[in-house]
């Protein structure tokens, strides 16, 4: 590794069995993602998005080739270092948003401290930091069933930050707010990156956010069709 | 990331707050699931309590009535039929929360992590149907068996007899609530992350 790389993917392939069939959701991609960069992953649906989002955040692991973050091999990686690469390095941020609707906004926020052992108290400060850095400070007692959704996306992307990861990985952020909602959570997401060089992975398939970007790699059918610069 | 100490927690107490906070927010699949193993103690207490009102009654009046055995075999039916019930309520609350798990999977929890998260509500199930349930049965035996000794037989017990039942059936309403949760708490934290995230109810 020369440029300071935070990602690297090497023929990634995934492949599914469905019957008798056997699906290529990624038929070999590779792909470098520099530290701080922001990534959009673009496509039609089925063209690989998701399959790519979820074997970079290492949720699935590959029919063949190399997930690397920071150098790293996440598939060789047991189920206590994947439980921590999860907890520390890459906060997740998903269409559906995904809180735990019977926690508030606030305990929403604090959970992944608890898996990074931070003490309790010290997890809920930050967490209501976090809150307020996304603008919900008055929100933090509320649960998601009361909040709007683009109110729960911001605290989602609250949550991606709690332990202060390396990456954001984002599926299709956007996709269930309205275009004013989402051009905000795009605005909040823009300015994580370049205020902390945080290194924002999204894959969508939003006009918005492909502007936003400083690339964006084209998938279809599994491969890298083309990238181009933001 | 080499070189740094890769661990992630989850200690028994934030499975408690964790669980406290499901029951107290899903009040009514732990009601009903309390409502089932009381109901079962409350039958085995009821008997047990009835068992031991006549004996004391016998030895200050000399006389032999007692509970028929068969009873008893009502009693494991009750008690079978409530795990069945249990572990039936819980695979319902797994699915119900498949989405949830994929998410705690997704922020750094362990399988490890969501079986505790599952069977510490079990047991706090267990404790509090065993409790409740142990309650009812005793009132019912003072009820039933009354008629026969006179209401006032519960005094002529030794309070640490029934106190010593009272731990008893608890237990064992817990270990029955933990055996009933089991599968289907296994099932939750065997779930891969992605399935349980595209999972739609």
């Amino acid at each position: 590794m020369s440029y300071d790389t935070v990602i690297e993917l090497r023929n990634l392939v995934r492949h599914y069995t469905m019957g008798d069939e056997t699906v290529k959701a990624l038929d070999g991609v590779d792909l470098d993602i520099g530290r701080g960069e922001y990534v959009s992953i673009v496509g039609p649906s089925g063209s690989g998005k998701t399959t790519l989002f979820n074997l970079i955040g290492g949720l699935d692991k590959p029919t063949q080739g190399n997930v690397f973050i920071d150098g790293v091999d996440i598939s060789q990686l047991d189920a206590y270092e994947l439980a921590w690469l999860r907890c520390r390095k890459i906060g997740y941020i998903f269409q559906s948003f995904n809180l735990i609707q019977v926690l508030t906004a606030l305990e929403n926020v604090a959970l992944p401290t608890v898996f990074a052992g931070t003490p309790h108290e010290e997890g809920l400060k930050k967490a209501e930091k976090l809150l307020t850095s996304v603008g919900l400070g008055k929100r933090i007692h509320h649960r998601p069933g009361e909040l709007s959704a683009g109110q729960q996306q911001r605290v989602a992307i609250a949550r991606a930050l709690a332990n202060d990861p390396a990456i954001i990985l984002a599926d299709e952020p956007t996709g269930n707010l309205d275009l004013q909602t989402g051009q905000e959570i795009i605005d909040l997401l823009h300015g994580l990156n370049k205020a902390q060089g945080l290194t924002l992975v999204a894959a969508t398939h939003d006009l918005k956010m492909i502007k936003a970007s400083d690339r964006n790699v084209w998938m279809r059918d599994g491969k890298v069709e083309r990238i181009e610069r933001g | 990331m080499r070189g740094e100490k890769r661990m992630v927690y989850f200690t028994i107490s934030d499975a408690v707050r964790l669980g406290i906070d499901y029951i107290k927010r899903r009040f009514q699949r732990t009601a009903i699931n309390v409502a089932s193993i009381g109901l079962a103690n409350s039958f085995l207490t009821s008997l047990i309590m009835t068992d031991l009102f006549y004996a004391t009654f016998n030895e200050y009046q000399g006389s032999s009535i007692g509970v028929d055995a068969y009873q008893y075999w009502l009693v494991a039916v009750a008690l079978i039929v409530s795990v069945v019930g249990i572990t039936n309520a819980m695979l319902i609350s797994v699915y119900e929360r498949y989405r949830e798990i994929g998410t705690m999977k997704c922020i750094g929890a362990l399988d490890q992590h969501i079986l505790m998260l599952f069977l510490v509500e079990a047991i706090i199930q267990g404790a509090a149907g065993g409790i409740i349930g142990y309650f009812l049965g005793v009132v019912a035996a003072v009820l039933s068996s009354g008629f026969t000794t006179g209401f006032n037989i519960i005094f002529m017990v030794p309070i640490i007899e029934l106190l010593g039942y009272l731990v008893g059936t608890t237990i064992l309403s817990i270990l029955l609530s933990i055996i009933a949760s089991m599968y289907p708490a296994w099932r939750a934290s065997k779930l891969p992350p992605v399935e349980a995230l595209s999972y739609e109810l």
